[in-house]
């Protein structure tokens, strides 16, 4: 049993090491076309091969399509991270100066912020801004209703669809 | 489909959870809405594993400050990425989730004899004569034979006034708890079992504990004691705060805040938390167990802390002010 575990694992180890040294360059060069940082593109084609030695994957028929598939995956985060990053400075510095919190506090704030961001992505705009006016802002249903142009049933069930979304997401 | 992992939670029961998330959000929820909600939340493991996945979501939710919050989430959506999100969703939402361990307890307390509900005190008198006050949240089994009067206590706090055994052949009265057994030595005492941990505090008379494998130590009217599987705690004398439970009070004199906010959580169902940061101030008075919100309110005009609320006081959070 180990046995088999242990071959699989070298065989995934031989792909992944294939991969790095055939075509490492090829998704740095491609990156940096993309992102026009040298470190970020080295930081991206990292995390992709880290996914990839995770992935526990032994056979790829097209590396570059492969390739290239995990590093947009990464991408989409990456943007998604800094756009986050961007809008959460911008509020810091639009912060009177007794309210800004201490720098440790403000990572752990947008570390938070990062995670809640990842889960409700997906929503439709009108159900995600209901979910962050209730949760985030402490808006009665009715208030969000009157604020959004929509009926209170709407409002409510909204709220439930963020919620059913973001139980089926959070761990 | 993937095979289906034993984790994953009936779709079915987490809709259920999410419309009680949207009812119980709008704030203004009746009593026999409450009830019903607990009694759904208590219906079995697999409603109880959704809710702590409700609770999960909300401590993520709770305490961001909305200044800062607001205009970093609900920012204008970059376009053209949402297909892929899509997918990402997807594939993480079939990702096997982890639980934390939950507690095989809860349920026995539907099995035991007697039961006292969070929040609620009940007094008894049994076959023999014995009055046993059931503090918050307790639950016990009474098993009288021929040759012992045996009190099982499952979770929870006791006052125990023993009687004269009205039987012809005196039969010790004991009451056992995970940790070990007390005999009565005719006597007024109570006890608390906590996960781990007994305490116990002789009023009257005096008690015998009882440790398998470890000894036992005989603890006299004035003293408390505790012991765990491991062995006794020192003898201390008894002070006041020990039986206002059984006055429906909560004393606290120079407590941290962080026991004070764990003593009051007995006494409610939901979720009390204290920030860190003030989790050492200290707290002193009397404060009444059965309106918690009254209690945090007193402490919020007393002391520098801010207290928020979400679900209608399911949820409430102690902050710095």
């Amino acid at each position: 049993m180990s046995d088999t575990g242990s071959a699989v694992n070298d065989c995934h180890l031989r792909t992944v090491a294939d991969l790095y040294s055939g075509h490492h360059g090829w998704l740095y060069a491609r990156l940096y076309r993309k992102l026009g940082n040298a470190l970020d593109a080295a930081d991206l084609a990292h995390d992709t091969f880290i996914r990839i030695l995770a992935s526990k994957v032994a056979v790829i028929e097209e590396p570059r399509a492969y390739l290239s598939c995990v590093a947009g995956g990464i991408l989409v985060n990456w943007f998604q991270r800094k756009a986050l990053e961007r809008a959460y400075l911008q509020a810091l510095a639009s912060l009177p100066e007794p309210e800004v919190p201490s720098p440790e506090r403000r990572l752990l704030v947008l570390e938070a912020l990062h995670e809640i961001d990842a889960m409700l992505d997906t929503l439709p705009t009108h159900v995600k801004r209901a979910f962050l006016l209730s949760q985030i802002n402490g808006l009665k249903y009715d208030d969000i209703a009157t604020q959004l142009g929509v009926s209170l049933i709407t409002v409510k069930r909204y709220m439930k669809q963020a919620f059913l979304h973001c139980l089926t997401l959070v761990d | 489909m993937p095979s289906h992992d034993r984790h994953a939670l009936d779709p079915s029961i987490l809709d259920e959870a999410a419309d009680w998330l949207m009812r119980l959000s709008e704030g203004s929820v009746s009593d026999s809405e409450r009830q019903e909600w607990e009694h759904w939340r208590n219906s079995s493991p697999t409603h109880r594993q959704a809710w702590a996945r409700a609770e999960l979501l909300l401590s993520k939710l709770q305490g961001l400050p909305p200044a800062l919050a607001m205009p970093s989430l609900d920012r204008p959506s970059h376009p053209g990425r949402r297909a892929a999100m899509g997918k990402l969703a997807a594939l993480l939402a079939l990702a096997p989730l982890t639980w934390g361990s939950w507690k095989l307890n809860d349920w026995q307390q539907w099995t035991a004899d007697y039961r006292a509900p969070v929040g609620e005190r009940r007094d008894l008198t049994l076959t023999d004569g014995t009055h046993v006050t059931l503090n918050t949240d307790t639950a016990i089994d009474v098993y009288f034979d021929d040759r012992q009067r045996l009190l099982l206590l499952r979770r929870g706090e006791i006052l125990v006034q023993t009687a004269a055994d009205p039987s012809p052949v005196a039969r010790p009265f004991l009451v056992q708890t995970n940790e070990g057994r007390m005999q009565a030595l005719g006597t007024r005492f109570s006890v608390r079992e906590e996960t781990g941990h007994t305490r116990l505090a002789v009023l009257e008379g005096a008690v015998r504990i009882q440790v398998k494998g470890i000894g036992e130590q005989v603890v006299q009217a004035g003293q408390r004691s505790g012991f765990s599987a491991l062995g006794f705690d020192a003898p201390t004398p008894v002070d006041k705060s020990v039986l206002a439970w059984t006055q429906g009070m909560l004393m606290a004199d120079n407590m941290r805040l962080a026991d004070f906010v764990n003593e009051l959580s007995r006494y409610r169902s939901g979720v009390l938390r204290c920030d860190p940061a003030i989790a050492n101030l200290r707290i002193s008075g009397a404060f009444p167990v059965n309106d918690s919100r009254r209690t945090l309110n007193m402490l919020a005009q007393t002391y520098p802390i801010n207290v928020s609320s979400r679900l209608g006081d399911y949820w409430v959070m102690l902050a710095p002010a």
